[in-house]
């Protein structure tokens, strides 16, 4: 099983039922706008937000879950972790607060607790407790039109499809994370365009990682090259002063001779 | 020793300015003393202490390297601060990170949880290992002080190329992988910036910087204690430099070509300007300067395209580090982060000053300045006069120095950990009407239309308390709005000024507040422990708080339950449905009709949450 969500935005009616759900199911506080906090909604105590387009529609922002998550590959503590059910969770006891997945999650998702002393690194964890036992998130289950529903990844994207060409004037053709960034767990159907998840821009379908695989793959042989590199050039510049020098001293030594 | 004085004395006031911003950073937390947020995760602390610093450590590998690698032993004078400056320059980027990190007791994390994907999992081993090669390759210089370390000193001396080696190894390393880092993002950088080569370009540009930044510290330290510069020496170090630097500008344009990004040069936006200054500044002009022999010879010269490399490359740094990022330009530092970069670069260089002063750095050690204050003044009989130093000789002025500026530190910060960008209060108006009331409390037009009488005939016999569930001592009709005094936020229904004032309640703190407790609105009595009329007879809540929900939850709550009730009991879904009340179809007509089919409701009790 591959816990994942599906959001068909033609069908949310902007209740923010889900956004409820999410802080009593996660036990988060109440939150008044910050300074730190951006104009989405979320924030290390909204993990979930429903953002209010201009095209009078709402399209509900969360953690995508990546299959091949940015945000797992780049923490040098492992506190990150793709679980083998599907969702992506933090383990605060291993961070030590880089914010280094913050900076390179293609969709910012990843919030601050900037007010705190000791910080941690909050998002999404599809509510992992919930899902690990059986059951779903909580913001599905409340959902009150079924614009977000939760099941496996392969029978979701066989939903979406069939939605999307059930009614092909209503959707737009596209399910938006079947193969982005690699594939996410959290995808959407959508009659408005959902590029400004990745600020306007596209992600391509490779996954992210891969894209320092080369660097971090070349560690060793670049460190063994180099060493062996330097070593060699001192052996024989070594080898050539020495060889510069050993005339001289034969030749002084036949002098010493003559003498 | 005025030049050397003075400086000290800026370095310990910038010190005590930024130990006070340190200690408020750690009582109050990031988002109080910083301008970090959540669009900007890393900012000058990551470019410039990290990012730059380590660049700017460059010089101790290069020139190890091309005194002990490539046997050009006429390097040898400027081996020793070369690997001192890196050594002492790591320090302060390990330090540094400090306060950066959320949870800076957990750095040593990464020696035990492993994730070798992260190019920042490799930075730090590779930081952290090349910090213990520096302290062995530097160490035999204060060891020849002590004669009971010569043993130890014969060791480091003798594995010294190894070390050496291994210390270029892990250079090339994280020099690189600071460049890694950056390439998982490439939604967030400029095309002229990012690279999948931003490796191979740090790489580069670290090399050329570490060359700059000797000869820079070398001329700096020269002017500072009066030495002798090495200009001969430096000239024939900027010799290697420039084919380094130019080789990097050919490697960046080759690069821009081959990913097909070379309209961005002529582009114009300020991100094409900030391109260009930061590769002329950083490698096109000083090259091309270090090509003319008399520059190349000349000390001030020297030194005025070494201080243009070394900026050149930190803005190279910081750009890369978040300046060209998109959606990130609104960050500006804080004044709090200046302080703390700029107090951790002072301190280094007091370290710096002191090492060089106590032992044997270069040829010849400078006079300990602060040596004189050993003598305490004393009266000269003979003379009838006061000899030694004055009182306030230097130490004394640098404590004072660094007091008064922690002082002023404490002074100015002004942490906000509640800062906010405020919520807009809506303040809620009289509902109008009569027998159809309009429900619309801010006024916007946008209401809902609630026929009053027939949910008065079709309510049960304690009718109006159902709703009416509160009122004001001693009156019989108070409005919803004189609670719910606001749209959206609660607001509190209690006056406790009022309560407490002798010219209206005049109440004791023990009357509400019981003794023994902290005083607090939890643990004081509730407004009905007095006010026995304030709950009609019959009406569904308990006064448990003194807050009242914001008007719409107000509302909802009020009215949401008994249609989803009624829509059940009666069959008609849409009378649960949100256009039930709100939108076009809200005519009382339509309402009235519905609730002539409203069946008797039992009384049900509503318990408002604890506070």
């Amino acid at each position: 099983m591959q816990a994942a969500i599906l959001t068909d935005t033609t069908k949310c009616i902007g209740c923010r039922q889900c956004v409820i759900a999410c802080k009593r199911a996660n036990n988060l506080e109440p939150d008044v706008p910050r300074r730190w906090a951006l104009e989405d909604g979320l924030s290390a105590r909204n993990w979930t937000s429903i953002e209010d387009r201009p095209d009078g529609k709402f399209v509900r922002k969360q953690c995508r879950h990546c299959l091949e998550p940015t945000c797992v590959s780049v923490c040098p503590v492992g506190a990150l972790q793709k679980t083998s059910i599907g969702p992506v969770i933090y383990d605060g006891n291993k961070c030590m607060g880089c914010r280094y997945c913050m900076m390179a999650c293609p969709y910012g998702i990843p919030r601050y607790d900037w007010d705190q002393t000791a910080p941690y690194v909050r998002k999404c964890i599809l509510c992992y407790d919930r899902v690990k036992a059986g059951g779903q998130p909580a913001c599905t289950e409340v959902c009150p039109t079924g614009a977000t529903i939760f099941g496996d990844r392969s029978e979701l994207l066989a939903i979406a499809h069939e939605r999307v060409e059930k009614a092909p004037d209503t959707y737009i053709k596209k399910v938006w994370g079947e193969h982005e960034v690699g594939g996410t767990s959290v995808m959407y159907v959508s009659d408005t365009d959902l590029t400004f998840l990745t600020q306007g821009r596209e992600l391509g379908n490779e996954p992210m990682p891969n894209r320092t695989k080369l660097a971090m793959n070349a560690v060793p042989f670049a460190f063994v090259g180099m060493a062996t590199t330097m070593a060699g050039i001192n052996w024989i510049i070594g080898r050539r002063m020495k060889l510069e020098r050993e005339p001289e001293q034969a030749s002084g030594r036949r002098e010493d001779k003559n003498a | 020793m005025r030049r050397v004085r003075r400086l000290k004395l800026i370095l310990w006031l910038v010190t005590g300015l930024a130990l006070a911003v340190a200690i408020a950073r750690f009582l109050f937390g990031l988002g109080a003393t910083t301008n970090l947020s959540d669009a900007t995760p890393w900012g000058f602390w990551i470019g410039f202490d990290v990012m730059s610093g380590v660049a700017l450590a460059a010089g101790g590998f290069v020139i190890t390297g091309v005194c002990y690698i490539f046997k050009l032993e006429r390097f040898h004078s400027i081996v020793r601060p070369a690997v001192l400056t890196a050594f002492l320059g790591y320090l302060a980027v390990a330090f540094g990170l400090l306060f950066d990190l959320g949870l800076p007791w957990n750095i040593w994390h990464m020696v035990i949880y492993w994730n070798p994907r992260s190019p920042l999992f490799e930075v730090g081993w590779c930081v952290m290992l090349y910090l213990t090669v520096l302290t062995l390759e530097f160490f035999p210089v204060p060891a020849e002080e002590f004669s009971a370390l010569a043993r130890v000193r014969r060791f480091l001396v003798r594995i010294r190329l190894p070390l050496v080696i291994v210390g270029i190894g892990l250079s090339t390393l994280h020099q690189s992988s600071l460049g890694s880092l950056f390439l998982i993002m490439p939604h967030h950088l400029h095309p002229l910036w990012y690279s999948p080569i931003l490796p191979v370009l740090f790489f580069v540009s670290a090399v050329g910087l570490g060359m700059m930044m000797v000869m820079f510290e070398s001329h700096s330290t020269a002017y500072l204690y009066r030495r002798k510069p090495e200009t001969p020496l430096l000239a024939r170090l900027g010799g290697l430099a420039r084919w380094i630097l130019l080789g990097y500008v050919v490697v960046r344009l080759v690069d821009l070509a081959a990913r097909g990004q070379l309209r961005q040069l002529i582009a114009g936006g300020w991100q094409t300007w900030m391109f260009w200054f930061e590769l002329a500044v950083m490698a096109i002009v000083p090259a091309t300067l270090l090509f003319l022999p008399a520059v190349r010879n000349s000390r001030r010269a020297q030194w005025a395209v070494a201080s243009m490399g070394v900026f050149g490359v930190v803005l190279n740094r910081v750009n890369v580090g978040g300046v060209v990022h998109f959606g990130r330009q609104s960050y500006l530092p804080a004044w709090t982060e200046l302080a703390i970069s700029a107090g951790v670069v002072s301190f280094a260089m007091l370290v710096f000053m002191w090492v060089v002063e106590r032992f044997k750095v270069w040829e010849e050690r400078p006079a300990d300045p602060a040596a004189e204050t050993r003598f305490l003044p004393e009266f000269d009989r003979l003379g009838m006069s006061w000899l030694g130093t004055p009182i306030a000789g230097a130490r004394a002025v640098y404590s004072l120095a660094f007091v008064v500026a922690a002082a002023l530190g404490f002074a100015l910060i002004n942490p906000q950990p509640a800062a906010s960008r405020g919520v807009e209060p809506s303040p809620v108006h009289h509902a109008l009407g009569g027998d159809v009331l309009f429900i619309d409390g801010n006024h916007d037009g946008f209401g809902v239309s609630m026929p009053h009488t027939s949910h008065q005939a079709h309510g049960d016999k304690d009718g109006c308390a159902s709703c009416h569930h509160m009122n004001a001592p001693g009156d019989q009709n108070t409005g919803c709005h004189q609670c719910h005094q606001d749209m959206y936020m609660a607001s509190d229904a209690f006056n406790h000024r009022w309560h407490a004032s002798p010219h209206g309640a005049a109440l004791e703190c023990n009357d509400c507040h019981v003794s023994g407790k902290t005083r607090r609105a939890e643990t004081a009595k509730v407004c009905g422990d007095c006010h026995t009329d304030l709950v009609p007879k019959g009406a569904p809540f308990e006064v448990k708080q003194y807050r009242a929900v914001g008007y719409v939850q107000a509302m909802h709550q009020l009215c949401i339950g008994c249609h989803a009730e009624m829509a059940q009991q009666m069959g008609v879904e849409d009378f649960a449905r949100c256009s039930a009340c709100h939108g076009q179809s809200t005519t009382p007509t339509t309402i009235e009709k519905l609730h002539q089919r409203r069946p008797q409701r039992a009384s049900k009790r509503i318990v408002l949450p604890p506070y």
